[in-house]
């Protein structure tokens, strides 16, 4: 029998072991998976390794590929840590590219100054109501926020097939490639680095983890966000109005996934698609998680896993492993990661068998 | 719309929706169980998609359907295993376990798909036959729907009773509502909680695979990256709209089994309203069910709630 004894304190010695085992192990099964499906675990690593850090290109790439992994990190970071176990992310990522396509129909040649504000903003406003209307499920008629969101994220996925493929915005003269033309220059987000797509996109992020840092750390709202995850019953008795409280997280965190919409159509693809932007929302849940639920580690965790999602286009053109060990390993890591955040809360003793 | 409205394409819709409810209502009894026993297993969708993977590699490989079933259902024990590990033996928030192992299975399943299919063409198979009824399917209207279906829907359909008979009037039955209800006083019984919820787990998790696989052989040629489509979790609503009652539980899974077949009916008769819409019925039904039956009488006192041993 294991029984679990909870610790009185933990020290960060102890905690940076164990998540620093918990990556170990997650990459020795990943290199695991790639011997069971035949190739040569160095070969494999190895162009991964290549394709994300090989050269500054691979590494400015692995810096875009990260970016809307930060902001769906970040979204999950702060819903998560009030115990709102929103997943909508995905769905809000798609909701965000869409808000912003739309603002672009009425944008005409506007200026690169005015657009991308006006589209960010706009694709920020349909997160936050996408977000919103489950946290307004929540509160108001007690639908459990998971089954809302990961319902709505095939909802908005089929919408915007519909609106791509017969619907208003599809392509004229082409049904069959669920895509928007290619933007004027107007809607392109600027470049950070010229020749690589490193677009604003990237900056944004960062001030958006400094910003949620800021919030959860020193405003009355993040006290409130980490309480409400604490205990709800308390905040009530303190006179906090939790209804609110809930419905503002859901909309903080539906307009940072937004971002991440913005930042894949209107800073890399330049056109609006979805398959794209497929992944990007679970991914991000993953990156909050394994960041400790905290926006700095997010970022981090954002940044391995988009150094992990570039290099593997590397690695498939290289070796037989199919890209899709990425995803793979990252519900590994996942799983050691929520391992080893129970091995620092409670130390684990062996016993005989349960004498009751 | 009125094409929907024909004779012809009605009985086609509530044969066919009967073939979808299987899937989901193997799921949603197993659910039903697991949450009974006081596990909230939001793993439903990935165990359903572990199932339909693994029916899918040994269906393409022996041609053995029973085969299949039986491998994928070994499969749904060993998620179930595991699920218990993380959830009755580590106490992981259950929420954050059954999300973290979604996206395990999604990254998983993919990535052993694309390796097993290389770079050539995934092989398919044909899915299976129906085994009609003798006499009872020759009935007009409710024999072709109820009685000219598959072996694995005769068994679904049949598991409702028999699991609301298992909760009500067995000890093992009573035994694992206790440990969803009060697991202070099972453990005072000198029974152990563990037990009941890593049996409800292994059960749940094993059926829903077996309804994983019910969807590859019989709705699929070939396995497609998340085929399960979001019908893991609409067992998950099915349950909580079902007030966690069997037969309930079995009404709700109908709704959205039918609305499931009317959207692909709809795309076959060529209705003027775009597919996608119908695509999206059964996902906003989920929601509305959710907001119109909020009766929460029936949900165990202690489901989610990890229990630590004094």
């Amino acid at each position: 029998m294991i029984e679990l004894v909870p610790r009185s304190s933990t020290g960060w010695r102890a905690q940076l072991a164990a998540y620093a085992l918990a990556l170990v192990l997650g990459f020795t099964t990943s290199a695991l998976l790639i011997a069971a499906s035949g190739a040569s675990i160095i070969e494999g690593f190895g162009a991964l390794y290549e394709g994300a850090f090989g050269s500054q290109e691979a590494i400015l790439q692995s810096l875009v590929a990260a970016t809307p992994l930060i902001f769906t990190g970040l979204a999950t970071v702060i819903a998560f840590r009030a115990e709102i176990w929103s997943i909508g992310q995905e769905g809000q990522v798609f909701a965000g590219a869409m808000c912003g396509y739309w603002a672009t129909l009425y944008l005409g040649d506007a200026p690169g100054l005015v657009s991308i504000p006006v589209i960010i903003l706009a694709a920020m406003i349909g997160g936050a109501l996408m977000g919103g209307f489950c946290g307004w499920l929540k509160t108001r008629f007690q639908v459990n926020e998971i089954i809302s969101t990961v319902m709505l994220n095939y909802v908005i996925v089929y919408l915007l097939s519909y609106l791509l493929a017969g619907g208003p915005w599809t392509e004229e003269g082409s049904t069959s490639y669920h895509q928007t033309p290619v933007f004027t220059d107007n809607f392109h987000l600027p470049l950070l680095v010229d020749d690589v797509k490193l677009h604003i996109g990237f900056a944004l992020a960062l001030v958006a983890a400094a910003i949620c840092w800021v919030i959860l750390k020193k405003t009355p709202l993040g006290f409130e966000i980490r309480a409400l995850g604490f205990n709800p019953t308390a905040l009530r008795f303190k006179g906090v109005n939790v209804t609110r409280t809930v419905l503002i997280i859901m909309c903080i965190s539906g307009a940072l996934s937004a971002l991440a919409g913005v930042s894949e159509i209107f800073g890399v693809n330049h056109r609006l698609r979805g398959d794209v932007m497929t992944g990007i929302g679970f991914t991000g849940i993953i990156v909050g998680m394994i960041g400790g639920l905290n926006p700095i580690g997010a970022v981090i965790a954002a940044l391995l896993f988009g150094a992990l999602a570039n290099g593997s286009l590397y690695m498939s053109v290289l070796s037989d492993i199919p890209p899709s060990l990425v995803p793979a390993m990252q519900g590994i890591l996942l799983l050691f990661f929520l391992t080893a955040s129970v091995l620092v809360r409670y130390s684990i003793k062996f016993k005989g068998p349960a004498h009751v | 719309m009125s094409e929907l409205l024909s004779p012809e394409i009605l009985m086609s819709i509530m044969t066919a929706a009967m073939g979808v409810a299987t899937i989901i209502l193997l799921a949603a009894l197993g659910e039903l169980v697991t949450e009974r026993a006081g596990i909230w297993n939001m793993g439903v969708e990935g165990t359903m998609l572990s199932g339909c993977l693994i029916a899918y590699l040994v269906m393409a490989s022996t041609g053995s359907p029973i085969l299949a079933a039986l491998v994928a259902m070994g499969a749904g024990l060993a998620v179930g295993l595991l699920i218990g590990f993380m959830t009755v033996t580590l106490r992981v928030d259950h929420f954050v376990t059954g999300l973290g192992f979604n996206l395990l299975a999604s990254g998983l399943t993919l990535f052993w798909f694309r390796s097993y299919v290389g770079r050539g063409k995934p092989p398919s198979y044909s899915t299976i036959d129906k085994a009609p009824i003798p006499v009872l399917s020759d009935i007009p209207v409710i024999g072709p729907i109820l009685f000219d279906q598959h072996l694995l829907t005769y068994i679904a359909f049949f598991s409702v009773p028999v699991i609301a008979f298992f909760l009500r009037r067995t000890t093992f039955g009573l035994e694992t509502r206790a440990a969803g209800e009060n697991p202070q006083f099972l453990e005072a019984k000198g029974l152990s909680v563990a037990t009941r919820q890593y049996s409800a787990l292994l059960f749940g998790s094993a059926l829903t695979a077996l309804g994983g696989a019910f969807l590859m052989l019989t709705f699929a040629d070939q396995f497609r990256p998340d085929i399960s489509g979001g019908r893991g979790w609409l067992a998950i609503v099915a349950v909580i709209a079902g007030n966690w009652r069997p037969v309930r539980t079995m009404i709700a899974v109908m709704v959205f089994a039918i609305l499931d077949s009317v959207a692909v009916h709809a795309q076959g008769v060529g209705v003027d309203v775009p597919y996608q819409f119908f695509l999206m019925l059964p996902y906003v039904a989920s929601i509305l069910l959710l907001v119109m039956i909020r009766s929460r009488s029936g949900q165990p006192a202690k489901l989610g709630v990890p229990y630590l041993r004094h």
